[in-house]
């Protein structure tokens, strides 16, 4: 036992509630900029920087949803709310939280489902994995990212491509089979990646267990995420 | 495409930039009419002139009324019309406000910050969503349970997106018309295809009121099991487990349930009334302190809970004299019970009393006999009377304050108002032994119990004569009115329209409308106040 036990500090206790202030901190931060734009000519308002802004928010945004996750996950107390979910309204709903900044950066989204109408699963967490993905992807499209859903036998396959220079080669593959995936210090990328394997595994039916794979190429000739939920 | 421009808009939220900017957004997308309230009183004013097309609702709002609470008045006030798309809009992000917010199940919840593309999709669902489900809701408003099965399995067949909404409109309809076998026919249906978490609740709880306790039982372990952060689940097994005799249990799966979501006044005042009974006082104060702050602006608000927090301090202390800051907080609380509810008589006596045992617990012993006094002279004033459980400690209290000729003589009134329940009965035994008391009515009971069965063989008449005697033999007795006024009008509804103004059918509506003017004083949460204003309504309508 470490001596620092003693103390009765729980790091992550800690840091849970810490990441609760800094993201009411951010959601101010974004609503009073969000006021100074409208009062901004407009030569500063279209500038470079207010790309930035609101990319890093939402990046930052993201990564204390999924610190909160996991630490939620840890101590067994993430909610898992099922429900039928009309597949196309969730990623189209992912695609609209990016709009803005898709379109700032010369991105096309768009989203495409065949044949997969309405699938059980918790919106909610599968949203946040999806978004989360797209965030990521957004650093390294070129100029395209595309959403897919389809059916996969009895599982749900959805895929977020991108028209970028793809995964590293060593992450390629299903998710806890490769060699570098389980890097949690590999960065945002790393845990995203580990969020996004814990959420699909929560999703389970007879037996079987939701997972990720990463792969290059796809319709977009990018990256290409594949979630599969049974 | 949904065209917004002849929608109309309720803003609801403390900030100003961010009601300009929510009004920036919608008029981005068409929309013209655009109100704007800064909280929920407002929020409330303006539902009651205008119809919304769509209220968007910031959760937490300062001190008045957040948006859990007014989303319930305007349930209760049926403010809310069918077509209306309520969301609730949150920059928090702690689980006890995700829950309580979600527990009170308004259309959408948005987390902000959120961006015009996100809102406008979300809206599009929804009003897309409203408009297709219309005459399912229509049928709803009207409380037309046969039509909302109708239109749900003819959207069903059409719109077979709208099939998980359809099957909860269709599953509350059964409920409604007590259809109950159907009703778990079509919750097992929608469990064997996927482990629906509300369907999952549904079937326990209906498993549950029909008396299948284990079955219940092992349905909530499973549900709990699968997903452990649903608090409706802990709620089931509580009360299932308080069925099955385990008080204590039944606290433990509560305060699992509390865990997750806190902020549910409902949940907190069972808790405190479950702590209470296990002589757990310390975990009673403070549920019931929780439920007294939630309650604040709410229209579930209960003055048991004061009385409760009172009490479960005054426990607490056991038999040590209770300090200032205990003192300091029953004060307060009394305090707020005698503002809030100033005019109610009933609980002014209660409240004197409680008032009463505290000095008395506090050493004050001549102070406590003075309150005492003045309860017991509001207490002959009083026009109305207790619930049979606020008699019970009215009588026990004057009975610790050294008045127990006004003790039995509150048995004594409840014995004669409740005593056709023999739970209440029962209950009156445990403070008195004195026959006068218990056995009062026991003559008048027997005449009532012969009076069903004649009803029951449609002897209207020979009922109504012993309805009559039992009711002249306990006067205040609120059964026993009802039950003569019922036979009253039961032979007045024979009677041809014109006759109703002669003797002696002017007699005997004078005689039945005496005897619900009698029940009348019966307490406001009683249960037979739902069949007391039917009676009041058949009698208007002869």
């Amino acid at each position: 036992m470490n001596d620092r036990d003693h103390q009765g500090l729980d790091f992550s206790t800690v840091l849970a509630s810490t990441v609760h202030d800094m993201k009411n901190s951010l959601t101010l931060l974004m609503q009073s900029w969000n006021q100074w734009l409208e009062r901004l000519p407009p030569e500063l308002a279209e500038s470079g920087e207010r790309g930035v802004i609101e990319y890093e928010s939402l990046r930052l945004n993201g990564m204390l949803m999924q610190m909160l996750g996991l630490y939620k996950l840890q101590i067994n107390q993430l909610p898992l709310r099922p429900d039928w979910v009309e597949v196309e309204e969730l990623l189209q709903e992912q695609l609209a939280r990016h709009a803005d900044i898709l379109q700032a950066r010369g991105i096309r989204g768009s989203c495409s489902v065949e044949g997969a109408g309405l699938f059980f699963m918790d919106a909610e967490l599968i949203g946040s994995v999806i978004g989360n993905v797209i965030n990521n992807s957004i650093r390294y499209a070129h100029s395209a990212i595309h959403l897919q859903a389809s059916l996969h036998g009895d599982m749900l396959l959805l895929t977020v491509n991108d028209d970028g220079r793809g995964y590293p080669a060593d992450m390629l593959g299903r998710y806890g089979t490769g060699t570098r995936d389980a890097d949690v210090s590999n960065g945002s990328t790393g845990l995203g990646l580990y969020f996004g394997q814990c959420i699909a595994s929560l999703h389970q039916r007879d037996g079987q267990c939701g997972y990720i794979e990463l792969d290059n190429g796809g319709t977009l000739g990018g990256g290409e995420f594949r979630l599969y939920l049974p | 495409m949904i065209d917004y421009s002849h929608k109309r808009f309720l803003i609801v939220d403390d900030f100003t930039d961010f009601r300009s900017a929510l009004s920036g957004m919608l008029r981005q997308m068409g929309v013209n009419d655009i109100d704007a309230a800064t909280n929920g009183e407002e929020a409330l004013a303006l539902c009651r002139k205008n119809h919304y097309d769509v209220i968007l609702h910031d959760y937490n709002l300062g001190k008045g009324k957040n948006g859990q609470q007014v989303l319930e008045e305007l349930h209760h006030d049926r403010l809310l019309g069918p077509h209306c798309v309520f969301i609730i809009i949150s920059a928090e992000s702690s689980q006890a406000m995700v829950m309580a917010a979600l527990e009170c199940e308004p259309d959408s919840y948005l987390t902000k910050p959120f961006n015009l593309a996100s809102l406008q999709q979300r809206l599009d669902r929804l009003l897309g969503m409203k408009s297709v489900l219309k005459p399912v809701l229509e049928a709803q408003w009207q409380g037309d349970w046969r039509g909302v099965l109708e239109a749900c399995s003819r959207i069903l067949a059409e719109h077979p997106r709208y099939a998980p909404q359809c099957r909860r409109h269709q599953v509350a309809a059964l409920a409604a018309l007590g259809r109950r076998e159907e009703q778990a026919k079509l919750l097992q249906m929608l469990i064997s295809e996927r482990p629906l978490p509300w369907a999952l609740v549904a079937l326990a709880d209906l498993w549950r009121e029909n008396g299948q306790l284990e079955q219940a039982q092992a349905l909530y372990l499973d549900g709990i099991r699968q997903f452990p952060m649903i608090p409706a689940l802990y709620d089931g097994l509580a009360a299932t487990e308080l069925a099955l005799g385990n008080p204590q249990e039944a606290q433990q799966q509560l305060q699992q349930g509390l865990r997750i979501s806190p902020n549910s006044l409902l949940r907190q005042e069972r808790m405190g009334e479950l702590a209470q009974r296990n002589d757990d006082h310390e975990q009673a104060a403070r549920a019931f302190r929780h439920a007294v702050e939630l309650g604040r602006n709410s229209l579930f608000r209960n003055p048991e809970n004061h009385l409760n927090l009172v009490s479960s301090l005054q426990a607490q202390a056991g038999d040590n004299v209770l300090g200032q800051r205990v003192l300091g907080e029953i004060r307060q609380t009394l305090g707020e019970l005698d503002r809030t509810w100033r005019d109610d008589p009933a609980l002014a006596v209660r409240s004197r009393l409680a008032q009463a045992e505290t000095l008395d617990k506090a050493g004050q012993g001549a102070e406590a006999r003075r309150l005492a006094e003045q309860a017991v002279a509001q207490l002959a004033e009083l026009e109305g009377f207790f619930s049979a459980p606020a008699a019970l400690r009215v009588a026990e209290q004057l009975r610790a304050l050294g008045q127990p000729q006004q003790a039995d003589s509150v048995l004594g009134s409840c014995a004669e108002m409740y005593g056709d329940d023999p739970q209440v009965l029962a209950e009156i035994a445990t403070h008195t032994d004195d026959p006068a008391i218990l056995a009062a009515g026991s003559q008048a009971l027997e005449w009532n119990q012969q009076a069903i069965l004649l009803y029951q063989q449609k002897q209207y008449p020979e009922a109504l004569q012993l309805f009559r005697q039992a009711l002249a033999s306990q006067p205040r007795n609120i059964s026993f009115a009802l039950n003569t006024a019922q036979s009253l009008l039961r032979l007045l509804g024979r009677q041809p329209a014109a006759q109703l103004q002669e003797e002696p059918a002017t007699g005997l509506l004078d005689e039945c409308r005496d005897c619900l003017q009698r029940a009348s004083h019966m307490p406001p949460g009683d249960h037979r106040q739902e069949r007391y204003r039917k009676l009041r309504e058949r009698l208007e309508a002869l």
